[in-house]
């Protein structure tokens, strides 16, 4: 054997590439390796035992060769025929790693055997009777297969009973009746808007549900979705859903800039109706359909900046890579309710998703990245149409300032020095200042005003003083490298040297040049906000020198000449100057402002990365869909980054994608009743719990993408929540029966409404309602709760408790990770990982918060003193009962108004406000 | 319903009351102990079966047996932020010192804040400690002394160089945010001897919080309950405190108001566990009201117990830190379960120097902070054990990597250095005056017997009578436990 291999080898020597191809061939026929006699002992000797049929560690099997060719758990193939220094079974059997090494224990293979398995592989690794094996490639996982509208045992809006009717006679049981008046609408009430109704509200819904329950039952849930505070409610959960916040978390846990205009988007979608699927496409590819804030989705999850990965090569790819699977989180667990993250680093232990699948689907991504940018908005938008015409007024001022020579404009991030159009193939900056730190240079000129002409991408070389930074750690090439912030080329002299920092530029053929632009920390300018040391630019002192066709440097601006305000030879300038620099200013307030909805990247090429690591690239990959669901695209890494996310975001909503409707449906059963039909909201897989109705799961996501009701829009969540709403099963009455809590306690058979505690959310606005505070403005800027800090300082929640803060939580400003030291204990999410659902669980930090904090003194104070001004004989009784009204929409029971006036009487009704607010019934939905 | 039919999620329920009662009727003839035998059958899988806590609603915090029997009840863990310098402190490297000043060959050129400088020797001087012998640095001369009590892990390597990726990984076992603390885990499997205070109370630094914040003791996706509570012996824990607006008669009134309206509102729903769960929490919370400014008393304390953890003597800093350690030795003694004392805040806490990061003059930053940490740390391991404590409790003094054993770019500090750096055990079934584990000559990686965080956080669990394989909580799609699908438990240190 060993003689065949040294020929082999030598003959390689002999031939040109050719005709060793051609000898090869002959070589394979004439010694053409023999699977039962050569290499199915070898196997059977070291592989079988765990590798075999009785055991197959890492799911794979040495005998049988389509399982070779698919590979194990690890997610490369095996073998790949003809290609032994591609096939993974070559590297384990030949690794110097004792970890990683196959066989795992005893020695190593002989080299005769690796030799022959090499030669095997070669060849083909031809295999009698498995040649035309091929892999089954259906998968049998419930939610991977198609759905499709189940007949249900009754029509119109009973088929949602009709289905849990059904399985209730299966176990014996009789569902409650309905609930009373009372507790429906506040059940309703929180679940549409998060709000509880008022006492009027529901005083007028109980006259009206007497005359005509129906109806009266009907208008009300019409009217709740109708209700701004809808969407709120519901943007809620999906904020929830992809852990959006509005800092980075990690170490500095930067403020994200105007992330919450994708706040204000879903609420917006939910409220307008905006289709499922166009909600889903726009937060993917917005950017093309003229909603560049929905991508906000996209960069929900939290990363770390470049300042806190540090610099070495290696850490730097590694959280590329984590930042992108922040994206696959959000998309896997919010609309696939899939768990791609778990094939990241081999296949997926339990689901039908290779690694190969998860590193296709991170091509989909390759363009996005972590930062701000001007969203796009659509034409009639009226931040675009203001910030188009201030434009148009600005270029206006330029051409009038041109006659007078250069000048400088301060855009806040950048600086940008207009000057004289010239043509040149180099240029240079001298500084006369000793310490200059910056991370861009940026030249442009008339054709088109966004290509910045110094990108080393096109092909500009840049040299200069010092070329590595003061430091030796800031190298210049910084400068060019399209990126801004912390990474920034540092030149430091001292005052009395005589060195002066100095950048060149020298592009790859002649350019013509009108402006350029100075920075030293963009990324933290549009990025983020509220640090003690903001960005700033200093005036540097330089000038600008451009090489002559001759070879010599002229100046051609200074900064002085830049800076200079009068020009007696042309006295429009200081007005020219003074005009452009207020409509810069209005152009930042009132045009389309940088928001953190993510940056736009050229894509690159995508590799399947071995156990998950970066340092280990293997094949490259095509931008698609997981293959068991028929997620391929025709994309090529070539794809501009919009055209993979477009289709991407057409094929996921393609009405007959098994996943995207059941998922939505049975998140909004989730909301609904407190759990869903499968309770694992964003796992479908099988670590997942199945559904305790698959039948009326495949109903609602029918009827959700095709629905039956005349006048429905496709995809509509209005019209999805108000089919479940209107069902027998929501109106039950949630008290216990024995024979329920026996059979079903968890109520997943929908005997009654399962009661739960309400949210952070909804027990914060509720006492804020109470106490009549609660301002209900829609949308906007959110409040702030926290100090401006050092960039390496911890957010600290300041006690700010007034009119600012007492807009619905919704709007409180979402750092991950800080605690609040009041609504934080809640189970209010940290916002690090993805939460289909929240736990709710009871603590004693809760109670205190509740009972001890200003917030709830303060309140409770408010409460008592609405209700006397709202009470017409002051009595306490009256008093009394007004608290119960504001707190708990009704009147106290006799008993209870007995003990609430004794205590109201002895201590006051703070006291017994305090009191109400600490109620289980106040946190309660029944 | 087959067995091969439950989820994980199923199999979690099954290990909680209400869904007793509710599959007792729904499974019909398939007998319950029939179905948790076929459970631990499923847990196979990975050789193990799956253990998940029997948590009651309303005492979350109720005592919960180990899974096998162990000394230790409680530990403490004293946790150094910035990263401690193994090569200054307890990994001796004479080879440092033979070569200091030189460049020696396979170095990176880069580490995490640029260029790599010389080999550069210790800072301080190494000693022998004890009877073993044990070669410690005068850095840290009180901590040194007790050498004969420590197990050192001389070759420890984690998987980052970032500070608060470190303290992640350190603290969770995950370099990325959200996932439940070493405390949380440890809570939420035991549950506390003493209900009327937190099962994990996290002491943090006088300065303030480190860099990853309540990531480091908190809950992630455990329920809220096993979080860590953080206050220290300057800072009660929020709204502990009757508000000043109220009285106690204020408070008695509330407390007997919500007793009535509670009673009448669960004659409504009698099976409802939620409702009991937060009618207890409220009492357990009117406990902590008297239990922790009773715990927190430490003025009380003797004055050679001041004197020996040194709260009048130093810095303001030490001072502070020293009161706080007393507060770690009066929690455990009242049978709390876990408690974390962190030696450091983030960068920005104030005074300049605010944790063991030292990337420039290491000679004044690591001695400012070992003025902070050494005696006090010292003086509480030494109290422990005269009180006999240290019979029942485990104590692991932590960082959450090492330093260079060159200096930064030729300056006058050490970078990062997460391939080696050192942590000890002492107490409860640990080996004492016993080393595991060594770097390479240089202190550069871990060499023999290395050992991963994962490694540590499952000899911790170990030696907490926890098996880190079978304690699991299902979230998003996996049964995940602190060590991921890493971690073999270190027996050699085990007594």
């Amino acid at each position: 054997m060993l003689s065949r291999h040294f020929n082999c080898k030598v003959l390689s020597k002999c031939f040109n590439h050719t005709a060793w191809s051609v000898a090869l061939l002959m070589l394979n026929q004439a010694l053409a390796t023999d699977y039962k006699l050569e290499i199915l002992p070898i196997l059977q000797e070291h592989c079988l035992d765990c590798h075999g049929p009785d055991k197959q560690k890492s799911n794979l099997r040495v005998d049988q060769r389509v399982s070779l060719l698919r590979g194990g758990d690890g997610g490369l193939p095996s073998i790949i025929p003809g290609k032994p220094n591609e096939s993974h079974l070559m590297a384990l059997i030949q690794s110097g790693d004792a970890d990683e090494r196959m066989p795992p224990k005893g020695k190593p293979l002989s080299s005769d055997a690796i030799t022959l398995i090499e030669s095997w592989i070669q060849q083909g690794a031809p295999w009698p009777g498995q040649m035309e094996a091929i892999e089954n490639d259906t998968p049998d996982l419930w939610s991977f297969q198609p759905f499709e509208r189940p007949d249900p045992p009754a029509t119109g809006n009973q088929a949602i009973d009709a289905f849990l009717n059904v399985k209730l006679r299966d176990a014996g049981l009789s569902p409650n009746d309905s609930a009373d008046a009372r507790s429906l609408i506040r059940r309703a009430s929180i679940v549409l808007t998060g709000l509880p109704p008022k006492a009027e509200q529901v005083r007028g819904f109980l006259q009206a549900s007497r005359l005509d329950f129906q109806k009266a039952y009907t208008q009300m849930i019409d009217a709740m979705l109708a209700s701004p505070h809808f969407g709120e409610r519901w943007a809620q959960h999906w904020l929830d859903v992809i852990r959006w916040a509005e800092s980075n978390g990690s170490e500095a846990n930067l403020y994200r800039k105007n992330a919450w205009v994708f706040r204000d988007y879903v609420i917006r979608a939910f409220n307008e109706d905006l289709p499922y699927d166009q909600f889903v496409r726009e937060q993917i590819a917005g950017d093309a359909m003229g909603a560049g804030d929905a991508m906000g989705f996209l960069v929900a999850g939290p990363h770390v900046p470049a300042a806190t990965v540090g610099r070495e090569p290696s850490a730097v790819r590694q959280a590329r890579a984590d930042r992108i699977d922040e994206i696959m989180q959000t998309i896997g667990a919010s609309i696939m309710g899939v768990t791609m993250n778990c094939a990241r680093c081999h296949n997926h232990k339990f689901d039908p998703i290779s690694l190969r699948d998860y590193y296709a689907m991170s091509g989909i991504f390759q363009d996005i990245e972590f930062g701000s940018r001007f969203p796009e908005l659509s034409q009639d938008h009226p931040r675009r149409k203001r910030g188009e015409a201030l434009m148009g007024t600005i270029m206006a001022q330029r051409a009038s300032l041109a006659e007078s020579g250069a000048w400088e404009e301060d855009w806040g991030a950048f600086r940008e020095v207009h000057f004289p159009t010239v043509r040149t193939t180099s240029v240079r900056i001298r500084f006369n200042t000793p310490k200059v730190t910056l991370d861009e240079v940026e030249f442009f000129g008339p054709e088109d005003p966004k290509k910045n002409l110094a990108d080393r991408r096109h092909g500009t070389k840049v040299a200069g003083f010092p070329a590595e930074g003061s430091e030796g750690r800031n190298p210049i090439t910084r400068l060019i490298d399209g990126s801004f912030g912390t990474m920034t080329w540092r030149a430091h002299f001292s005052k009395e040297s005589e060195d002066r920092p100095w950048i060149q530029l020298t592009f790859d053929q002649v350019q013509t040049l009108t402006r350029f632009r100075l920075s030293n920390n963009r990324e933290y300018f549009y990025d983020t906000d509220f640090l003690l040391q903001q960005p700033h630019l200093p005036k540097y002192d330089y000038q600008l020198e451009i090489l002559e066709p001759r070879g010599q440097w002229q100046t051609w601006v200074t900064a002085k000449g830049a800076g200079r305000k009068q020009d007696p030879q042309h006295p429009e300038r200081a007005s020219g100057l003074q005009t452009i620099e207020k409509l810069i200013h209005k152009l930042a307030q009132e045009g389309p402002q940088p928001s953190f909805v993510g940056r736009l990247i050229p894509p690159s090429t995508t590799r399947v990365l071995y156990r998950g690591s970066p340092e280990n690239p293997r094949d490259e990959v095509s931008p698609a869909g997981p293959q068991m669901l028929k997620g391929n695209l025709d994309l090529s890494s070539t794809s501009s980054g919009p055209e993979r996310r477009q289709r991407f975001a057409s094929w996921i909503t393609h009405p007959s994608h098994p996943l995207t409707a059941r998922v939505m449906v049975n998140r909004i059963w989730h909301h609904v009743f407190g759990a869903g039909l499968a309770t694992t909201t964003s796992d479908f897989g099988r670590a997942g719990s199945p559904p305790t109705h698959p039948d009326l799961l495949d109903w609602l996501a029918s009827e959700f993408v095709s629905p039956t009701t005349p006048d429905t829009k496709p995809w509509s969540m209005k019209h999805m929540i108000r089919t479940i709403m209107l069902s027998k099963a929501f109106q039950r009455s949630s008290l216990p029966s024995e024979k329920g809590m026996t059979v079903d306690s968890g109520a997943s058979l929908l005997w009654r409404y399962p009661p739960r505690r309400a949210e952070a959310e909804v027990i914060r606005d509720s006492i804020l309602q109470a106490s009549g505070k609660l301002d209900l403005k829609v949308g906007g800027r959110s409040f702030r709760i926290h100090n401006i800090k050092k960039t390496y300082a911890q957010w600290e929640v300041v006690n700010n408790h007034g009119p600012q803060t007492w807009r619905r939580m919704l709007y409180q400003e979402r750092m991950r990770r800080v605690d609040d030291r009041m609504f934080t204990a809640f189970d209010f999410p940290d916002c690090g990982q993805v939460r289909g659902q929240r736990p709710v669980s009871t603590t004693p930090l809760q109670a205190l918060n509740l009972m001890n904090s200003s917030f709830t003194v303060n309140q409770a104070r408010w409460i008592a003193n609405r209700a006397r001004s709202e009470t017409e004989d002051e009595s306490v009784e009256s008093v009394v009962n007004r608290c119960f009204e504001l707190l708990l929409a009704r009147k106290p029971t006799g008993g209870e108004s007995n003990v609430a006036q004794q205590v109201a009487r002895q201590q006051g009704f703070e006291v017994l406000c305090r009191g109400l607010i600490n109620a289980n019934e106040f946190a309660f939905i029944p | 319903m087959s067995i091969e039919t439950i989820s994980p999620w199923g199999r979690r329920l099954l290990h909680r009351r209400s869904f007793l009662r509710h599959t007792a009727g729904s499974l019909g003839a398939l007998g319950l102990s029939q179905l948790l035998q076929k459970d631990l059958l499923l847990g196979a899988n990975h050789d193990q079966a799956t253990i998940h806590p029997d948590i009651k609603p309303d005492h979350p915090y109720a005592p919960r047996p180990p899974h096998f029997a162990v000394p230790a009840k409680r530990l403490l863990i004293i946790f150094c932020p910035g990263a401690v310098s193994h090569v200054d402190t307890f990994d001796h490297k004479p080879m440092l010192t033979k070569l200091h000043g030189q460049k020696p060959p396979g170095l990176p050129a880069i580490t995490f804040e640029g260029p790599s400088g010389n080999i550069a020797k210790p800072f301080w001087e190494f000693k022998p400690r004890g009877q073993s012998g044990k070669m410690t640095s005068e850095l840290l001369p009180n901590l040194g002394a007790l050498a004969d009590d420590f197990c050192f892990f001389h070759a420890l390597h984690t998987d980052t160089s970032a500070h608060p990726q470190g303290e992640n990984f350190f603290n969770t076992g995950m370099t990325m945010e959200g996932f439940p603390s070493l405390g949380a885990w440890v809570s939420y499997a035991l549950g506390s001897e003493n209900e009327e205070l937190p099962a994990f109370v996290a002491i943090n630094d006088p300065r303030g919080l480190a860099r990853s914040g309540k990531n480091n003791f908190g809950n992630g996706y455990l329920p809220a309950a096993y979080q860590g509570t953080d206050f220290n012996a300057k800072q009660p824990p929020a709204n502990l405190r009757r508000p000043d607006a109220y009285s106690s008669r204020d408070d008695r009134a509330t407390r007997m108001l919500l007793a009535h309206l509670n009673k009448r509102h669960l004659e409504t729903y009698p099976e409802d566990a939620n409702l009991a769960a937060r009618i207890a929490s409220y009492e357990l919370a009117g406990r902590m009201q008297t239990s922790v400014p009773k715990v927190m008393e430490i003025a009380k304390e003797p004055v050679h117990i001041h004197r020996a953890y040194g709260t009048d003597t130093g810095s303001d800093l030490k001072r502070a830190y020293a009161r706080n350690c007393i507060l770690a030795r009066r929690l455990l003694e009242k049978g709390v379960r876990i408690v974390q004392l962190f030696n450091g805040s983030d960068p920005s806490g104030g005074n300049g120097i605010t944790n063991w990061d030292s990337h420039a003059n290491i000679l004044k930053t690591h001695a400012t902070q070992a003025e902070i940490m050494d005696q006090p740390s010292a003086a509480l391991i030494s109290d422990l054990k005269q009180r006999g404590l240290l019979e029942d409790t485990l104590v692991a003094w932590c960082t959450e990597f090492g330093r260079m054993p060159f200096l930064q770019g030729n300056g006058t500090g050490r970078d990062h250095n997460p391939g080696s750096f050192t942590c000890f055990l002492a107490g409860a079934g640990v080996k004492r005056g016993f080393s595991f584990g060594q770097s390479d000559a240089y202190g550069f990686k871990a060499a023999v017997d290395r050992t991963s965080v994962y490694d540590f956080n499952a000899t911790l669990l170990h030696l907490m009578g926890l098996d880190h394989l079978r304690l699991n909580y299902y979230h998003n799609g996996l049964e995940r436990r602190l060590t991921s699908v890493h971690g073999h438990v270190v027996r050699d240190v085990l007594t």
